[in-house]
């Protein structure tokens, strides 16, 4: 509302930080769990006087760097990039209540860093006790920029106390911020063994790749077996209105929480059925199966995380297009487009009712959806008459619980639907004084499933 | 027309202006050393790897720099984010704005990072399998990062100009424009690029100490050949930046030419040190990085001066209501210190003489 609105043809800015984000979480959870993977297998080589292992550990480490220190680390800033260009009144809301915490990070992630370069750079100038060492100090910032990462991200979706007294410490030690730290770190000692796994495939020794096929096997599956367990924690501290959304009220996210229980059981099974039980016969076309499922659970969890946050980008604080519960009464009296910045008149302009109609649409729902892409509004309203429209604005966050209230002016809502309605050509035979009612229904079902 | 500016959040500040500008600005010139170096070496690098062709001692130059790189870029990556944390948190109103109207041109940073990161690990991983071929990955990779540069300087440009934010938004869709490309951001940039390729020279001459041992021949000629990148760009900078310092509009100027004491004096106390830098280098390295190092970090400062002389008739951030999160700073503090004494410890080990005996 404050800002201009950038809208990306086609995907819209929710799904380009949806894929960076992705990609970012299957490499940042590795980032975590291969700092304890190195160390651990390194011990382990030293203790058992075995070569070939630490060889094997060695290269791990040139694979872990290139995947990490690069894609990982500009990934995350890519992360923070797009949240400023698709979010900014949220990213600057973060930023005011974390800044310290963010900066916490930042010495953990310069840590890191540093200690991942010492320890690829380190294996023939450090004695082995020193190189653990250094092993393990890349662990633990790792693992303590995650902790403070997972604080936040879990602050959104459950800000708990800090609505009512807000403090950096309430909104930092939120309601679902420790089962979710432990949910992470199982998910990244999973992740850990997964691209052991990819790693150890291409072994040319197969008594050694037997051996590390086997061990990295282990590693996904005590994570993916704490998993489920510390989930079942994490959900109960969730919003009832997210737990509905994901159990059946919205389908599409049902459907996408159903597919990451199915997607985390394939991996158990193919892992266990496969390297666990057989890993001689692995391969790296096996590994890299294992990788994709583990990618698209990571994928689909991260989705409906992020889905069953609608209506709101931070919970009972700031809905999803950025606008603030507190403020929603004075927008509801003044008109959204008084209080946007960006937009070509401050109110409904009569001689350009659809240029106003658009701009409320850019200011208060292009934060979610596009015209023609990611949930398109093109194919949303086909077929909609104009009283059906307006039916659907007037009580949006009833009919679609995942969204949030319209909030404006009667001109504007006009204005909106105006627009809306041109999107598509109207139908020619519509009586719209009663299509309203009747038309609710099939139409309320299907935008359900595009949250 | 009043400019149009985003209201700030309604969150007060958890810190006084002045330690997060402070915060800001010393993040800011750590950043500026690897960034620096980044560029700057990435050019010189290209230029070796080209003469490398006929050249033995270029080609072998080329061959070990190549290996001080990826560490630069992760720093120059890593020590950015915290200036850009505390400059959105003073001024993200404007800062978000900004990008926002360049969204397009802002996010291809992060992909482009990545390639040049990727071009960095490529050249000094695969320079053997590359040969001549590698030439084309490094001058790739350094006109990559130099568009970087160009786009930062465009953005935080366009971030001091409110006034221009809402006709920008009436020309076009948000996101398309590339950044301003009046004169001001041009010198700005030619600037900014000078002292990367000085930096970057004086780099090579200070990296060039590590290799006596193996190739003292060489190691010598690299000193000389990176003190020269050193001496031409330091000295082309006193017409950039004499250039640079009179595109600035013309109440801003004077402040630096006897209008305002503080900034006339740091002016004054940076151009010295630069004078000195580049006297003292070809005798004592130390002594001209310590110089040119007060250079950067006064120009730093001068840069923050600047930008509050832009923004003085829209947005004075000391307006902003505070409420010190003071505990989580000290912790903040205690890790930050912290963090320095863990980084320097395993340094120290990694460059140990003893360490390095066992390199070969």
């Amino acid at each position: 509302m404050n800002y201009p609105v950038w809208e990306p043809p086609m995907l819209g800015g929710g799904l380009i930080i949806g894929i960076i984000a992705i990609l970012h979480v299957f490499v940042s959870h590795f980032a975590v769990g291969g700092g304890l993977f190195l160390p651990l297998t390194e011990r382990k080589a030293y203790r058992e006087n075995d070569a070939a292992l630490l060889d094997y550990v060695k290269s791990h480490s040139k694979f872990f760097v290139l995947v990490v220190l690069v894609f990982g680390a500009v990934s995350g800033v890519g992360i923070w990039w797009t949240i400023g260009l698709v979010n900014p009144e949220a990213t600057a809301t973060l930023i005011h209540v974390f800044v310290w915490g963010w900066a916490i990070e930042w010495v953990f992630f310069f840590v890191e860093i540093a200690a991942a370069f010492i320890y690829y750079y380190g294996w023939n100038r450090l004695d082995p006790q020193t190189h653990l060492i250094v092993g393990w100090i890349y662990f633990a910032g790792a693992w303590l920029s995650l902790l403070v990462i997972n604080g936040i991200l879990a602050f959104m979706l459950t800000p708990g106390h800090w609505i009512e007294s807000p403090s950096f410490w309430t909104a930092f030690f939120n309601p679902s911020m420790l089962p979710s730290c432990i949910v992470r770190t199982a998910v990244s000692v999973a992740l850990a063994g997964v691209y052991g796994l990819v790693t150890a495939s291409t072994l040319r020794d197969i008594a050694l790749r037997t051996e590390v096929v086997r061990y990295a096997a282990k590693w996904v599956l005590v994570g993916t077996l704490i998993i489920p367990l510390a989930g079942l924690w994490y959900i109960s501290t969730l919003p009832p209105l997210a737990r509905e959304i994901s159990m059946g009220a919205a389908p599409a996210v049902t459907i996408f929480a159903a597919l990451s229980i199915f997607f985390s059981v394939l991996v158990v099974t193919f892992t266990y059925f496969g390297p666990y039980q057989h890993p001689r016969y692995f391969n790296l076309t096996f590994a890299f199966l294992i990788a994709v499922l583990a990618l698209s659970t990571t994928g689909v969890t991260e989705w409906v995380r992020e889905a069953v946050r609608k209506p709101y980008i931070v919970y009972g604080y700031m809905y999803a297009n950025t606008l603030r519960v507190e403020d929603m009464s004075r927008v509801r009296q003044e008109g959204i487009l008084k209080s946007a910045k960006f937009v070509h008149d401050h109110e409904v302009n009569p001689d350009e009712r659809l240029v106003s109609g658009e701009d409320v649409f850019r200011v208060e729902c292009a934060s979610c959806h596009t015209v023609d892409g990611y949930n398109s509004m093109r194919f949303a309203v086909k077929g909609w008459s104009q009283p059906m429209i307006e039916y659907q604005l007037l009580h949006l966050n009833e009919l679609k619980g995942f969204m949030p209230p319209f909030v404006g002016t009667e001109a504007e809502r006009q204005a909106l639907r105006d627009w809306l309605a041109s999107l598509n050509p109207q139908p020619a035979t519509r009586e719209p004084a009663d299509s309203g009612v009747q038309a609710v229904a099939p139409a309320a079902s299907s935008g359900a499933s595009k949250p | 027309m009043n400019p149009v500016i985003p209201a700030p959040v309604p969150i007060p500040l958890p810190a006084p202006v002045w330690l997060i500008q402070l915060l800001m600005v010393f993040t800011f010139i750590l950043h500026l050393i690897p960034m620096n170096l980044l560029v700057g070496g990435a050019v010189i690098l290209a230029v070796s790897s080209y003469r490398g062709r006929n050249e033995a001692r270029h080609r072998e130059l080329a061959r070990r720099a190549a290996h001080a790189m990826p560490p630069v870029v992760a720093f120059a990556i890593t020590l950015g984010v915290a200036p850009l944390l505390f400059l959105q948190l003073l001024y993200g109103q404007l800062f978000y704005t900004s990008s926002v109207l360049m969204a397009w041109s802002w996010l291809a940073v992060v992909a482009l990072l990545m390639l040049a990161y990727y071009g960095v690990y490529w050249f000094a991983l695969q320079q053997e399998e590359l040969g001549p071929r590698g030439f084309w990955v490094i001058a790739l990779t350094a006109l990559i990062v130099i568009y970087i540069m160009r786009t930062f300087v465009a953005n935080l440009s366009l971030m001091q100009q409110p006034q221009v934010f809402y006709a920008r938004f009436l020309t076009g869709r948000a996101g398309n424009y590339l950044g301003p490309a009046e004169a001001l951001v041009f010198t700005r940039l030619a600037h900014f690029f000078l002292a990367a390729l000085a930096i970057g020279g004086l780099g090579l001459a200070v990296l060039a100490r590590s290799w006596k041992a193996e190739a003292p021949e060489l190691a010598v000629w690299a000193r000389r050949y990176g003190l020269r990148w050193f001496q031409a760009g330091t000295g082309l900078q006193f017409l950039v930046g004499l250039w640079f310092l009179f595109s600035l509009p013309a109440e801003m100027r004077g402040a630096f030419l006897g209008g305002d004491r503080l900034s006339t004096a740091l002016l004054i106390v940076a151009v010295a040190l630069a004078l000195l830098a580049l006297i003292a280098a070809r005798k004592s390295l130390a002594v001209g990085s310590v110089a040119i190092l007060g250079t950067v970090s006064l120009m730093a400062v001068i840069r923050h001066l600047v930008r509050i002389a832009y923004l003085r008739p829209y947005f004075d951030p000391r307006t902003l209501p505070v409420e010190g999160q003071w505990t989580v700073f000290v912790i903040f503090a205690v890790l930050l210190v912290a963090g320095i004494l863990t980084v320097g410890w395993m340094l120290f080990h990694f460059f140990r003489p003893a360490a390095r005996e066992s390199t070969r």
